[in-house]
């Protein structure tokens, strides 16, 4: 195995009559921090629920470190461990508080014990710069403080691959930032991404791999800085003119 | 509010004027006093004349005094339905508009009432009605028997919303499940026990049970039985419609985490659900309390006599309805705190004071 952590191939997903996911083709390389933009309903959301099987894709295999997920026999429970998944909502289960949002995976999933899972969490909650709220309830935090509690929850378990869906798309202008720098912190210690956003900046700054989409297919891969100032494909030239 | 600018006064420090006046308060004040009159005025008389035994009762009833009463209460009433009617058209305060309206109302409510009073008073039957459901006396020695039957219905009524719940709370899951196979028979229960009258329930698990299979079952077990099955169906249905509220992305957030889906269930969506459905869960209990006097039609022993039993067999002994009366209030005894419960835990709920911790 060398550096690839998740290989995608012939990914396709319907609902319905919507052919939303068409012959996807990907391979996510460990360290790369790989941004995912595109207009909405180009499937980037679907493509990254794809990738822990959250979303299970019509036809195509999905192999994480070596192993087919998409095979039946896979204990996907085990595998989804190892990837951490941060939503545009949130999330947290509202009736415990920040530090046993964290911890209940810890103990019911990786079996920790009541004291290890409350120092690996507390330690989570100092990363993302929350140590002083472990005891607040999700309602009493803000919605910049919620999504990084979202983000030390998934941290704590450890995962090998973070996936991040629209994280900031639900969060005032002023608190954006916030959860923005949790993630370039992140990907500033070597953790693989695929973040899919609507934020340019990041972009462009954080991103080591650019991926546009159109109608369920990845018509743009390469490094965010070339294709931003040199669009290969129509489509994206378009995109880019609107959001930037 | 702009449309009131026009009419501020020059001074104008109050926008919108709360004040009462003479005339809405007058009528507030006539309403009031008929219905007043109509209530106490009525149960000082009777009072004066004794509410035992059912012979002072009687003559309370037929008393002059209380048609007196009884009329005078009348006559205010329609004096604060015309007063109230005839000014309201002319107060200008949001206030003293409502007073008219309330004096109004209450003006009406105390006709009603004092006319009803008045003919059941005045007619033949009075006597009658008075000895065979309101002769208090005969209520004393029963006492004790009402509280064992209070003791009784409620016994019951807690023993089957507990396995009501745990029934129900485990065909809310298989309800959901995605696997139709798993659906459908929690579906055919749910819909066989709420398709099917309970008091049939109760007779074929209390009777036909134990002749089809010569089980010996226990009348007030059979009751159990019978109210648990037909609880944990309705149950089911206040569970699921809880859990189904429960946004998706619990769910998915569980999911990603590594959770299975029944630790998803137990863990993230399970404590918000049961939280969700306190009320309709008491309301369920309140009707299962109600429902508890059906089993009436098993038969009980008389140490596991239920209130509406107890109070049935003290009719039926002693020929006199009076029991029949104090049954329904032993139920409001127990149904309406529950009741209000109900109503200051779903204001909480709605306030979102439930939903954060605790």
């Amino acid at each position: 195995m060398t550096s690839q952590l998740l290989e995608i191939e012939k990914l396709n997903k319907w609902f319905g009559e919507a052919h939303v996911l068409r012959d996807i083709d990907l391979t996510i390389e460990a360290g790369d921090v790989n941004v995912v933009i595109g207009p909405s309903g180009s499937g980037k959301s679907t493509l990254l629920r794809c990738m822990n099987l959250l979303e299970e894709p019509t036809s195509g295999r999905v192999v994480f470190e070596g192993r087919e997920i998409t095979d039946v026999r896979v204990n996907l429970n085990k595998v989804r461990t190892h990837i951490g998944i941060v939503f545009q909502a949130f999330n947290l289960f509202p009736h415990m508080s920040a530090l046993g949002n964290i911890t209940v995976a810890l103990r019911k999933v990786l079996n920790l014990n009541e004291r290890d899972a409350k120092e690996r969490a507390l330690k989570e909650l100092e990363h993302v710069g929350l140590e002083e709220r472990a005891d607040a309830y999700p309602g009493q935090l803000s919605g910049g403080q919620q999504q990084r509690v979202a983000i030390a929850r998934a941290l704590a378990m450890r995962p090998r691959l973070m996936l991040f869906d629209e994280v900031t798309s639900a969060l005032d202008p002023e608190l954006i930032k916030e959860v923005l720098d949790t993630m370039k912190r992140l990907a500033d210690e070597g953790m693989t991404m695929v973040v899919v956003t609507h934020e340019m900046g990041f972009a462009r700054e954080v991103g080591t791999r650019l991926l546009v989409m159109d109608d369920g297919r990845i018509i743009e891969d390469g490094v965010p800085k070339e294709i931003f100032s040199n669009p290969r494909h129509a489509r994206t030239q378009s995109f880019l003119a609107h959001v930037l | 509010m702009a449309v009131q600018a026009a009419e501020r006064p020059p001074s104008g420090v109050a926008p919108i004027r709360r004040d009462s006046t003479l005339a809405s308060l007058v009528a507030l004040g006539l309403g009031a006093v008929a219905l007043t009159t109509i209530f106490i005025g009525g149960l000082i008389v009777l009072g004066a004349h004794g509410f035992t035994p059912s012979e002072a009762l009687v003559k309370g009833f037929k008393s002059h005094e209380l048609d007196a009463v009884l009329l005078a209460g009348t006559g205010i009433g329609l004096l604060a339905v015309g007063w109230g009617a005839a000014r309201f058209g002319k107060m200008t305060t949001k206030i003293s508009r409502e007073e008219c309206i309330a004096g109004a109302v209450l003006g009406g409510e105390a006709m009603v009432l004092g006319a009803l009073f008045f003919w059941f008073v005045n007619g033949d039957r009075v006597e009658l009605f008075a000895v065979n459901y309101l002769d208090f006396e005969r209520l004393g020695p029963l006492i004790g028997d009402f509280v064992n039957g209070a003791k009784n219905t409620i016994i019951l009524a807690f023993s089957s919303q507990f396995f009501g719940i745990i029934l129900g709370l485990a065909l809310a899951i298989f309800a959901i499940s995605k696997r139709a196979v798993v659906r459908a028979p929690a579906r055919a229960y749910i819909n066989f026990f709420r398709g099917t009258p309970l008091i049939w329930q109760l007779l074929f698990i209390g009777i036909g049970l134990p002749i089809g299979f010569g089980l010996n079952i226990d009348t007030y077990k059979a009751g159990v039985i019978a109210f648990s099955l037909n609880a944990g169906a309705y149950l089911a249905e206040v569970f699921r419609a809880g859990i189904q509220s429960i946004e998706r992305g619990q769910l998915e957030a569980a999911r990603g985490l590594g959770m299975s889906y029944m630790q998803a269930m137990r863990y993230a969506i399970l404590p918000q659900a049961v939280r969700r459905v306190i009320p309709p869960l008491m309301n369920e209990f309140v009707v299962l309390i109600k429902d508890t006097a059906l089993i009436i039609i098993l038969g009980l022993s008389s140490a596991q006599r239920d209130l509406m039993n107890v109070g049935d067999q003290a009719v039926a002994n002693d020929f006199n309805a009076t029991p029949y009366v104090m049954t329904a209030l032993g139920y409001l005894a127990i149904t309406l705190p529950l009741i209000r419960l109900v109503n200051v835990l779903e204001k909480r709920l709605r306030s979102g004071l439930l939903g954060v911790g605790a």
